[in-house]
Order: C-alpha cells, then structure tokens, then sequence
C-alpha cells in the first residue's frame, strides 16, 4: 500500500469506525476498494475522492483548531474533526464529507461482517458481463 | 452485410455502416417503446444505445457495482447551481427503466390541461393518452404491490396516513412477480421488473430490427433540412488495462426520419452538437427533486426487505410535492445519515430498525442544459426559495407520519437542525433555513431541455411534432415534455412516444 493509500484508508476509518456493536470500515476492504475505484473509475471520482481526503487532512484548524494534518490528532480530536467536517458551516466542507461518505458507506456496507452484524445477507461477487452480440 | 434481427456490441476495426427506416436514439422508457410502435407497424428500426446490454444475471448487487455497470457515468452527473444535486439515470439497453421503481402513475388530467394551453392538446388529449397508458397498462402487466412485496418499510407509511386520513396507496408497478428483494436501484437480479431490456428491446430484434449497444451517437446527420441518419463511435464498456477503449466508428442511415430519446440529459446536447439552432434548445430543464426523512423506530423495520418503493400518498400534490416509501440500500444509507465519527457510526447501527420516506417536489426551477466539453452533458438547476419551502414541508409532514407509525426519533438529515428529532422537537422543522444547499436532494425525474410547444421562442418541437426547421426528427422521451408531471414520469414517456410514433407512421401514410 502506498503512502497516500494509506492516508486514504485512515481518513475512511475515522469518517466511519467502529459502532458498539458493529466493525467500522476494515482498513483491508477499504484498501480494495481504493485500489478498484483507480483501475475503474472515471477521473472526475478519482479526482473528487482524493481531493475530499486531501481537505479532510488538512482542515482540522477549521474544526477543532489544531493547525496540524487530521491523521495527527487524538482518536478524540480525529473523532471531533470528523463530526465537525460533515455539520461545517462550509459547504464544501460538508459536501467533501459526503464524498468521503459515500466511498466509506461503499467499503462498510459491502464488508460481509458489518451486513452479518446487521443481520444482513453477505453480497456475492458482482458478475459484470454484459451481451456481446 | 449485417442481418436483419442482429445486436452488435461493441466492435472494432473497420466502420459500421447499417440503414433502416427509422433511427431511434436510447433505448429507454421513451425510446423503446416508440421502437416497439414502428417496428409493429412494419417498418424497419435501429436503436443505438449508449450503454452496454445487460441481461439481469449480469446485474451487480452491490452499490459500487451498479455505480459501475448501470448508472450514467458512475453517478457522477451533478445538477449544478447553488448547491450540488446529483442525477440518477442508467446508461445501458432499457435505460433508467433498468434501475428505477417501475412505478405507474397516470399523466394527470390537470397536466394535460397545461400541455393544451401551449398548443398540444389535439395530439395528446386526455381520451388519447389515457388509452395509450390503459394499453400499456395490459402489456406491462401492471400490478398494485401487496403482501410480501410492500412489508414494514411501506406498510408503516399506508398505516400512518390512514391515521390522519390522508390518501395513500400501494403503488401500482409494472413488475408483476416482485419478490421484493429491494434490489431496484441495482437492477432486478429476478428480471420481475419489466423493464424494456427485457420486453421491447428484444421484441424489436424479433421483428427485425436491428440494435446497436456500446454505440453514443456523436451527432445526427442533418442534411437539406432533413435528419437522414446518425453517427458516432463504439465505446467498450469495461476495458482491461491496456485495451482500447474506443472502436470503429458507426454510421446508420435512416430512409424516413431520426427519434431521438437520449435522455432529458442527452437529447438537448446531442442536437446542439449536430448543429441545431434554437434560442430554447437546452432549457425549459425542470426536475422533481426530492429529500429523505428517515424514521428510527422501536422494532426491526427491515427496509431492506419488500419492494424498493412500495406505497405513496398524492394527499399534497395541491402543496407541490408528493410522498413515496423508499428504501436504499446500506452503502447508500450510510452516506444519507447525517454525522461522521464515533456518533455516526452508532446511529448506523440501528439501519435494521429504519424507515427511510421521501418526498418529491413538483418543482417550479427551471435550468438549463449543454453540449459539455467532454462528452458529459453539464447541467445548471437550482431549486427555488419556493421550491425548497416546499421541500420543507413535506420533510415536516413526513416527520409526523413517522411518528404516528410509532417511530422513535427521526433523522432529519437537514443542516442547522439537530440530526435527531424526537415527536416533541418538530417545531425545528419548521424553522429549518431555507437555503437549498442544506438540503441532501436527489434529482431522479428529469424533463425538458427540447420541449414542445407552439411558441417557437420558447419550444424547440413544433404542435406538429418535429424539430424546428428539421423534417423527419422527432424528440420521444423526457426532454420533449413541456413541464413536470407531479407523479412518477415513466408511464408518461411511454405514452407520449408511442403518440408520437404512431403519428409518425401516420403521416408517412399520408404522404
């Protein structure tokens, strides 16, 4: 894993970590999923998701006032930074959370011991195929 | 030399040159089904669609999947304005009938109205579509969802309006053997969704026609003042590294006229970029944004479990907006409940006991949209001040039905309104700002952009049903239609191509 992967990863196990009784996103489904997104996904989400990573790791003296990278904070501070960043007055701000969310949401929501801890079904692999004639 | 009856996919290497009568452009709700009209009346069709074709066992279960292999560029199509709203349609055969609810609603009479004041009711009277839409009711199989198909999650919200009572209804759907398996957004693994992939597209190849998947049409060729065929470039949809993304170039004449039925986010751009000139090409964009409330209650709700969209109230279509049982799946409810962090995590820990409702507003905006540089289309809309008071209440309405199904809390998911609201704190509601920009919209039902009319300042198809100043082309889906709807537009379209079809061959009669 690469060193921005991993801020990556880090960023989205702070937007959403462990409940009391269900796991947060697991850093290795995480890790799949950003390396998917960057052999499948078009420039424009590849671009808006680093882009939200990158403001969520240098804001936390807009949230919490500490003037240093959010991967250095407290799990307290991290954890207030994160809750600050999705009901900041900015809407940039806000709309980056919602990105960081949704790929988060992403990873978290596939991950079959969060859907069992929910008393989900576990999701099979995807088929992608398609007609060719 | 390619035989009658073919579908060709993506190809590369030498040109694709094909002819037919007509060419209809997508293969959606409006598309197909104006297909489905000149086909049965003998003439020879090509439908060039931009996605790839997927059959149901080729539909993904995931979110990620279908943000893949369904949906327009990954989801990734925002209305622009004051605030970012995205647009959810598919790019694949069947269009977004693949991964919407197959709700059936018809056109209602005071629409029709509007549409005669600008000079359409001769064609689309109310004797005419609603004939249209009974016949399509029978050929789709039109059933109102019940039992194991509306469960909890739709159910509670019947029970709640019969509390007050308001109307509600279960909703009627053409998707006759619904399991209920919530899987709408994604496409419907079980292929119980009628959607036109599955009914008209292939009844089209049975009759003849030819279908080109993998295929967005560049530009309509327009020559003397007649639309006489299309071209464009096969695109691969899932290439490998180091495989070509683009193929051979296709070109398909057509002997008697182009539809067009490339979206309400297509159809606009794609004649700017075939060199039509109309000062309302592009606007006259509305839209039916809506937002969700959700509903924590006491007992395991399983919105996961029955139909996606099970039941709906028109109790407010007066008010401007409507109220709809919806249910997402998990990855998409993590990103509409409000919050991040430890807090965050924990509210999702009680998804199993959630209800998620939306309501939809009959919007006033309107926007604009255009040819963007890259290929995708670029969208300017922001709802209203009125628009968003609209929203607003149906979020506050949508509250206190929850309540009255015996919720415990609701998650407003509105910035500048505490993220929790118990049945005590619904005053905050009503106060909630104004600003469109705190509000978490989705845009799903889309129209205008090429609408009709007789004014040719403000209409870019004439009473007749051309586009202006070009014989033989013809817009048959959302972007014709002159103004909202206020309920669900798929039965709409459909009625309002095969019209415009019909017409069609009518006057090729004629002449």
């Amino acid at each position: 894993m690469g060193w921005w992967r991993r801020i990556c990863v880090r960023v989205m196990c702070a937007v959403l970590p462990a409940g009391k009784e269900t796991p947060g996103v697991d850093p290795q489904c995480c890790d799949e999923l950003c390396e998917r997104i960057r052999r499948e996904a078009p420039l424009l989400l590849r671009m808006t998701m680093h882009a939200s990573v990158a403001l969520f790791v240098v804001c936390p003296l807009v949230t919490v006032g500490r003037p240093c990278p959010a991967l250095w904070l407290s799990a307290e501070n991290l954890d207030r930074h994160a809750a600050g960043m999705a009901r900041h007055p900015s809407y940039l701000l806000r709309q980056a959370m919602m990105m960081l969310k949704t790929v988060a949401g992403m990873s978290w929501g596939t991950d079959p011991g969060v859907r069992r801890s929910l008393g989900m079904e576990p999701y099979a692999a995807d088929p992608r195929g398609w007609r060719r004639s | 030399m390619i035989a009658p009856g073919t579908h060709l996919a993506f190809q590369t290497g030498a040109p694709v040159e094909l002819e037919a009568d007509y060419v209809v452009v997508g293969s959606g709700a409006g598309g197909a089904a104006a297909a489905a009209t000149l086909v049965r009346a003998g003439r020879s069709v090509c439908v060039v669609e931009r996605g790839p074709w997927r059959d149901p066992q080729h539909y993904p279960l995931s979110v990620y999947g279908a943000m893949r292999d369904l949906w327009s560029d990954w989801g990734t199509l925002f209305a622009r304005g004051r605030s970012m709203i995205p647009i959810l349609q598919a790019s694949c055969v069947g269009g977004t009938t693949v991964i919407n609810s197959a709700i059936v609603v018809r056109t209602p009479p005071a629409v029709l109205a509007e549409w005669a004041e600008l000079g359409l009711g001769e064609v689309f009277s109310e004797a005419a579509v609603g004939a249209e839409q009974e016949a399509l009711e029978r050929e789709l199989g039109v059933t109102r969802m019940h039992g194991r198909q509306l469960m909890e999650h739709s159910e509670a919200l019947l029970r709640a309006l019969r509390s007050r009572g308001l109307e509600g209804h279960a909703l009627d759907r053409s998707a006759r053997d619904c399991i209920g398996s919530g899987q709408c957004l994604q496409g419907c693994r079980e292929g119980a969704k009628t959607s036109t992939n599955l009914c008209w597209v292939p009844e089209v190849i049975t009759r003849g026609g030819t279908v080109l998947s993998c295929a967005p049409v560049g530009r309509v060729t327009i020559e003397r003042g007649r639309a006489v065929g299309v071209s464009g470039r096969f695109v691969h949809p899932a290439p490998r590294r180091g495989e070509r993304r683009r193929g051979a170039r296709f070109s398909v004449r057509a002997r008697r006229g182009v539809l067009l039925a490339a979206s309400a986010t297509g159809s606009a751009p794609l004649l700017e970029r075939s060199g039509v000139r109309s000062a309302a090409l592009g606007r006259g964009w509305r839209g039916q944004p809506g937002a969700a409330m959700i509903g924590v209650y006491p007992h395991e709700v399983r919105m996961e479990r029955g139909t996606t969209q099970g039941a709906a109230s028109l109790a407010y279509r007066s008010e401007g907006f409507k109220l709809e049982s919806l249910s997402l799946p998990l990855e998409l409810l993590a990103a509409r409940v409000g919050g991040a962090g430890h807090r965050y995590a924990r509210a999702l820990e009680e998804a199993p006991r959630m209800a998620m409702w939306v309501a939809a507003v009959r919007a006033q905006a309107q926007g604009v949209v255009r040819a963007g540089r890259f290929g995708q289309p670029v969208v300017r809309y922001a709802p209203s001040r009125a628009d968003t008071e609209r929203l607003r209440a149906g979020l506050g309405r949508l509250a206190r039905l929850h309540f009255d199904a015996g919720a415990e809390k609701v998650l407003p998911g509105i910035h500048g309104v505490a993220p929790e609201l118990g049945p005590d704190e619904l005053g905050a509601l009503e106060s909630a700002p104004l600003d469109n920009r705190c509000y978490t919209w989705v845009l799903s039902h889309l129209f205008g952009g090429c609408v009709m009319g007789k004014d040719p300042r403000r209409s870019v198809v004439a009473p007749d049903l051309h586009v202006r100043g070009v014989r033989g082309l013809h817009v048959v889906d959302a972007a014709c239609l002159p103004t909202t709807l206020g309920v669900n537009p798929q039965h709409t379209i459909m009625a309002v191509a095969r019209i415009i079809a019909a017409r069609v061959v009518n006057e090729e009669n004629v002449a």
